[in-house]
């Protein structure tokens, strides 16, 4: 499990209320299917720190001091929610869906931490997590010797 | 003692088995009186007491003992025990809790979404009278720390009362499946959730709530049965106005003092400071006294409220009427290490030191099992029922323990290697049993140590509040679990059944002198309740975390009813045993690899007979 380092209370302060923030568009998901073979408009949402690991690195404390891990577990392989370095994803897993999970949150209990956290910031917890990526994506468990 | 008796008729079709005789009603229509089954009395309490073969509240009875006059079964027999029925829950969560049964029905909570089923145990197959399906806000599976399981509902006056998991209590007709009344009792958003089975003492209904996990400020409320108006809200912390704790009344054996709720915390911190009241109530009706056990003080890093943090991982006893608190002792002040005290109060007589004293036995998370006068709360008796070592012993003449400070843990403490047990405790939600007729509590136990290390956190409203890394590793002896017999009188284990899993179910012991419990890798098991020997087993489907009960069918023969469905803290700390979400595959537990390799996900109910 990963080591907690930062907690969230001198973060909060620095922060910008989201208020002041504008709102994200909406992002397309490449695994609904489209009626009609039609995909339907959606904004466009670009990670401005894709693969950088000073951003990453920033993530993944944030990912404690703001709970996530309480949740999801250390180095998010899942708790009480789920495994979130898996490379699999219940809402979408480009970039732009799980800024959206965390910026609006998710029916089955996922908070919404867009009234607390501003985009920066969760872009930031978006880089970390996808720095979680397996390389292959392992299927089988298997017992045989 | 005033007993009213009220007979209860069924419908015909029915083969009428010996045991029953048949009369005609006024119209000539034939009935069958089954006298053990269907004639429903209440005592003190305003229980229903119709004799062994109904099963009408968590427990069993007001003191807990999950034990059962009947006979049928026994060690003689045991072993031609076989599965008569099972049924699918159509629900994947952990299946702790238990069915009850009255009149001839069998009722079912399931985890979330909660649906409640109500099975006709007079007709073949035993169809669905009515089942209810309220709705149930998905946001409590996000705000519920450990799974999304139900401990089950109660039987009280013609009403099945329970919880659902996002913050309210229920109250459906037992009869027709209508919904009598339904109250918010909680704030699913801040944290609070309602896994609780309710205690129905006279006209209230007492119902807690969890999350010490998120902050919430622990809390029981009192329930008028009739309407579920909410008439009395007491908490665990904070002035005594809001404790309940009048000066006149409340008497704790060890503590003097105004406002010790509040005092043993830094300043607010008790306003998150957790407390929470997810286990198991039972209740004197000569003391007019019910039990309860909380939770453990938030957050985990014991260095963010300095104090003793009453009246986190406690026992409280309060008056059902108003609230009322009369007495509270705190098992492990300070928690450090999680030690929930949520666990059952059993209520028993025993006789200590050539004396008869009127006495709760409650086996901790913490490791000890304490048998406790529970008029005064003067601990009488505490020693360790499995491998226990953040503590040397339980001073009696002070009532606290003596913390081997090398255990003591916090942010500025790092990680603390080998502390035993684990934050799963000794024991955790998994009910004992006691019987009176061999004087020993059958208690289903976890040996695991554990390294703990927590962290500095911030609360933040509708997230967790925890801030802790703990990994887990095998208790002395390697194997993580044991189905144990104990003597709360001498303090002493008898007899053990080594598992190689926690044992997470509860436990049931008959005037057969036969003790069931099931296992983690889905074995059903019946034990000789003496000796400690396994009689008989089967194979349930999924890990057995549920409760087993028994009870006596409208053919008049006794029936054993167990949950299987693994979940619980095992659904996270195993979360390999999962396989309902493809886009959520989770590794092994390092210390437990080999689990799901015995068992997946389930939500089967079954019934053995002879």
């Amino acid at each position: 499990m990963a080591v907690r380092v930062v907690a969230a209370a001198p973060l909060l302060a620095l922060l910008v209320s989201s208020a002041q923030q504008p709102v994200p568009p909406s992002v397309r998901y490449g695994e609904h299917v489209f009626a009609g073979g039609s995909p339907p408009p959606a904004g466009s949402l670009q990670n401005p720190f894709e693969g950088d690991r000073q951003s990453a690195a920033a993530g993944e404390k944030l990912f404690a001091a703001f709970n996530c891990d309480g949740c999801h577990g250390g180095g998010a392989v899942g708790a009480q929610g789920p495994n979130l370095a898996d490379g699999r994803w219940r809402y979408g897993g480009g970039d732009g869906a799980i800024f959206h999970s965390v910026y609006y949150g998710r029916p089955r209990g996922m908070p919404a931490f867009g009234g607390i956290l501003p985009p920066d910031a969760i872009w930031k917890l978006v880089t970390y997590l996808r720095t979680l990526q397996p390389a292959t994506d392992e299927a089988t468990v298997s017992w045989i010797r | 003692m005033r007993l009213v008796a009220t007979l209860v008729v069924i419908g015909s079709f029915i083969v009428v088995p010996p045991l029953h005789h048949v009369e005609r009603g006024s119209g000539g229509e034939e009935f069958i009186a089954v006298p053990p089954l269907h004639v429903v009395e209440r005592g003190p309490g305003g229980e229903v007491q119709q004799g062994e073969g109904q099963w009408t509240m968590p427990a069993k009875d007001y003191a807990a003992t999950r034990s059962s006059g009947l006979a049928a079964i026994n060690t003689g027999n045991v072993q031609r025990l076989r599965a008569v029925w099972s049924f699918s829950s159509g629900v994947l969560g952990g299946h702790e809790g238990q069915p009850l049964v009255v009149n001839a029905t069998m009722y079912v909570v399931t985890p979330y979404p909660n649906v409640l089923y109500a099975f006709d145990l007079t007709q073949e197959g035993y169809p669905l009278k009515w089942k209810y399906r309220p709705y149930v806000s998905p946001a409590a599976i996000g705000m519920a720390c450990c799974d999304v399981i139900n401990r089950g509902a109660v039987y009280a006056d013609g009403k099945i009362v329970y919880n659902l998991l996002d913050g309210h209590t229920v109250a459906v007709d037992a009869a027709t499946g209508r919904e009598a009344w339904k109250t918010t009792v909680a704030d699913v958003n801040k944290g609070e959730t309602t896994p609780m089975a309710p205690l129905a003492v006279r006209d209230r209904v007492i119902v807690g709530i969890a999350g010490g996990e998120y902050g919430v400020r622990g809390w029981v409320k009192g329930l008028d049965l009739a309407t579920g108006r909410i008439l009395w809200t007491a908490y665990n912390a904070g002035p005594d106005d809001d404790v309940l704790a009048r000066p006149e009344v409340f008497k704790p054996f060890y503590d003097r003092g105004a406002d010790l709720a509040l005092k043993s915390w830094p300043k607010d911190a008790w306003k998150t400071g957790g407390a929470p009241v997810w286990g198991w109530l039972s209740y004197d009706p000569e003391l007019d006294l019910f039990y309860y056990g909380t939770g453990n003080p938030a957050p985990y890093n014991a260095e963010q409220r300095p104090g003793d943090n009453k009246w986190a991982t406690s026992v409280l006893a309060r008056r059902p009427s108003d609230g009322t608190l009369v007495w509270a002792y705190q098992f492990t002040p300070a928690d450090n290490w999680d030690y929930d005290s949520v666990q059952e109060m059993i209520l028993a007589d025993l006789t200590i030191k050539g004396r008869t004293r009127r006495v709760l036995v409650h086996f901790d998370k913490n490791g000890f099992a304490y048998t406790i006068d529970r008029a005064t709360g003067e601990v009488l008796v505490a020693e360790p029922y499995v491998p226990v070592n953040w503590a040397k012993r339980v001073d009696l003449a002070t009532g606290r323990p003596e913390v081997d400070s090398s255990k003591l843990t916090g942010a500025s403490h790092g990680l603390v290697k080998d502390i035993c047990p684990t934050l799963e405790g000794g024991k955790n939600q998994q009910p004992a049993a006691y019987s009176r007729r061999t004087g020993l509590f059958y208690v289903p136990t976890n040996n695991m140590c554990m390294d703990y290390q927590t962290s500095e956190v911030t609360y933040i409203v509708g997230t967790p509040f925890i801030g802790l890394n703990a990994p887990y590793k095998p208790g002395p002896g390697g194997n993580l679990g044991a189905f144990i017999a104990w003597d709360a009188a001498a303090g002493r284990k008898v007899w053990e059944i080594r598992e190689k899993y926690p044992v997470w179910s509860g436990a049931l012991v008959t005037a057969g002198d036969v003790v069931f419990y099931g296992t983690l890798d889905g074995w059903f098991k019946a034990a000789d309740a003496r000796r400690g020997t396994v009689l008989w087993k089967f194979k349930v489907g999924s890990g057995v975390v549920g409760n087993p009960i028994t009870f006596t069918g409208a053919d008049g023969r006794q029936y054993v009813a167990v949950y299987a469905g693994i979940g619980g803290d095992w659904a996270l700390l195993s979360g390999d045993v999962r396989s309902d979400d493809p886009a959520d595959v989770r590794p092994p537990a390092a210390f437990m690899p080999d689990l799901a390799r015995h068992t997946s996900l389930g939500g089967i109910v079954w019934l053995f007979a002879l």
